[in-house]
């Protein structure tokens, strides 16, 4: 407990505004969390009239049941999974490796190597050229030029060589002792130690690719490829002017409102679900013990 | 087992060298020390040995082979590094079993090996631990066996005992050196701590500003030292040393004048230093002793002995004497006695020692 006493006016009332501040900060990142959950619950009715405000009006399933008779909601579904579990290796298979090369200084060129690369997160060819240049790469409309175009990132790239950088060269110099190559040193030692580092970019890619919804529809077009998030769009703009829907709902318990706010529920479960196993190797002090500074 | 040569070693970086060729013959089941002050070029020479870092200059040979070229783990020597370096993730025993599954030993062989390596080295019961959970001596422990489970040729070890403190570092000294004993592997040791060289050593080797001050058994170093570097490197407290000048029957220091047994001939006038180790003087005059007036400030009890502080001359020094359990008659102590023949003479302008017979 703290004892209110030890602290100054200043740091009492520095402390109620932090809270304050904090309080806010939650309930603002929270509410449309709460609010989109309590629309995909509630009767089509009580949504368009806005009667939701937290907890689901006149509950029901209905929104639900209509989307998950819809194959198109499960071919991107899968799609969204293939994107993220794929783009995710595919990232990782790249970042990891290069951020080991840049952090030895051994390396020829590391100065060079490591401005091209931050070079990258401050300009870049922007959509026209990327665009034309997926085009003529014969990567248009295509899964595998969806997971390999968004592979690399330099911020990822730059925040696990300066990890790699921050674990002790002794480390390297024991294993090469030992007979380690280069691989090994780095599958056998560093990846280990960096679990924390790894874990965060991980999530950093699992995360943006779940997410991923505009170059998604700007390069995809075939309806079999397009994830979830794309979907989610697709489906909005027909449901709000599609006469067939309409007639649909006012005999049903749902709207275009509750069946968005259903879609976008089932598309945060699978995040929910994998943060907390991720999260776990975000533990601190991974390093102590095996050297004494 | 085998030997490790070096012959001209140098190295440089960039346009800096900070080895300037050294010349070392380290004989097959023979301990080296390296001892020097902190930038000497000890570690530098060592980690050049295991291969960390390149070699400009000089032929490195070990076991007869010529080894500038040769990755560290085709070298086959072992490295025992300052902070332990264990693998944090790893418990004691794949700690010890890294560098055999690099190796692509088979299991059961890998599992005999460390088992043998843990009862030496009595850590049996800490197997399934990590490095976290244990004692700094035990993790020096586990060091020394990730370096013994290779059988390598060479054992190298990098301050290994510096990181712990004084009573443990005592215990593992003595351990390291009842190993060496038993498995008889040459060894190649740095440090900065002259004691560890003393009593760890078969040969030590003095460096200073990365060249080679003298190499010889701890006896030979401490008894004779070539210059005032090496005198003053050795022994604890180390070599009193005093400006002075020669004169026909000995030498003169401020108003006083030390009797020397076989006076230099022909060399009264010439300046020099002389160098008494604190523990050759007496509080009593004997035959062919020298009295050295002093002037105490200061006595600092050790128990069964006690350190003299004062000045001789403009000089400050500092004698061992032993306290025969009380050290009230040591407040009184205006003088002490050199054997003449322990006095050691170097030459004022270049350190060197002017006589290393008697």
């Amino acid at each position: 407990m703290m004892n209110w006493n030890l602290y100054s006016r200043g740091d009492k009332f520095f402390a109620i505004m932090v809270s304050i501040m904090v309080g806010m900060f939650t309930v603002a990142t929270l509410y449309p969390f709460i609010y989109i959950a309590a629309v995909s619950f509630s009767s089509g009715f009580a949504a368009q009239a806005g009667k939701v405000v937290i907890t689901p009006i006149d509950a029901t399933l209905e929104a639900y049941g209509y989307i998950i008779v819809d194959p198109q909601f499960w071919i991107s579904y899968r799609n969204t999974f293939i994107y993220t579990i794929g783009g995710t290796i595919m990232s990782l298979a790249f970042i990891i490796p290069g951020a080991y090369a840049l952090s030895r200084r051994q390396l020829k060129g590391r100065r060079f190597f490591n401005l091209f690369i931050a070079f990258t997160m401050w300009f870049n060819a922007g959509l026209i050229p990327f665009f034309l240049n997926m085009r003529d790469l014969n990567l248009l409309d295509s899964m595998f030029g969806i997971i390999l175009a968004f592979a690399v990132n330099a911020f990822n790239i730059i925040l696990l060589r300066n990890f790699f950088e921050s674990i002790p060269q002794s480390f390297e110099e024991a294993a090469r002792m030992d007979g380690a190559n280069d691989f090994q040193v780095l599958w056998k030692v560093y990846v280990p130690l960096s679990k924390p580092a790894i874990a965060t970019i991980t999530l950093f890619c699992i995360v943006s690719r779940w997410n991923g919804f505009f170059w998604a529809m700007v390069l995809l077009q075939s309806e079999d490829k397009i994830p979830l998030q794309v979907f989610l769009r697709h489906t909005i703009a027909q449901l709000s002017d599609d006469d067939e829907f309409a007639i649909l709902q006012t005999e049903a318990a749902f709207s275009a409102e509750t069946v968005t706010a259903a879609i976008i529920v089932c598309s945060i479960i699978p995040v929910l679900i994998v943060y907390p196993f991720i999260q776990k190797y975000f533990e601190k002090g991974i390093l102590l013990g095996g050297v004494k500074e | 087992m085998a030997g490790v040569n070096l012959s001209g070693i140098i190295k440089r970086y960039g346009a800096v060298q900070v080895v300037h060729g050294i010349d070392l013959d380290v004989a097959e089941r023979e301990f080296v020390v390296l001892v020097g002050p902190s930038g000497c070029g000890k570690s530098t020479t060592l980690r050049m040995i295991a291969g960390l870092e390149e070699i400009s200059e000089g032929d490195l040979e070990i076991d007869g082979r010529r080894m500038n070229r040769v990755a560290p783990k085709d070298r086959d020597v072992a490295m025992v590094f300052q902070n332990y370096a264990l693998y944090p993730h790893l418990n004691v025993a794949d700690n010890m079993a890294f560098g055999l599954r690099i190796r692509k030993m088979p299991k059961d062989q890998i599992a005999t090996t460390i088992a043998e390596t843990a009862e030496i080295l009595g850590l049996t019961d800490y197997l399934a631990r990590r490095p976290a959970d244990l004692s700094g001596g035990q993790r020096q422990r586990v060091a020394m066996g990730r370096a013994i489970v290779r059988h390598p040729k060479v054992f190298l070890f990098d301050e290994p005992l510096s990181n712990l403190d004084a009573k443990l570092r005592t215990q593992m000294r003595a351990e390291i050196k009842r190993l060496h004993n038993r498995l008889g592997v040459t060894s190649v040791y740095v440090t900065h701590d002259q004691v560890e060289a003393m009593t760890l050593a078969d040969r030590i080797v003095v460096m200073n500003d990365g060249r080679i001050e003298q190499i010889g058994t701890p006896m030979e170093l401490f008894n004779n030292p070539v210059n005032t570097f090496v005198a003053g490197f050795l022994g604890s407290p180390p070599m009193n040393q005093m400006k002075a000048q020669l004169t026909e029957t000995g030498a003169r220091v401020g108003a006083s004048e030390i009797k020397l047994t076989g006076a230099i001939n022909g060399n009264a006038g010439r300046d020099v230093i002389v160098g008494i180790r604190p523990e050759h003087v007496t509080l009593y005059p004997g035959d062919q002793t020298a009295a050295l007036p002093i002037q105490l400030d200061l006595v600092e009890p050790l128990g069964s002995e006690a350190l003299l502080h004062g000045r001789f001359g403009e000089d400050p020094v500092v004698f061992k004497t032993e306290t025969n359990g009380d050290i009230a008659h040591l407040q009184g102590v205006n003088q002490v006695h050199v054997p003449a023949s322990l006095v050691k003479i170097f030459d004022a302008e270049t350190g060197r020692a002017l006589r290393l017979e008697h």
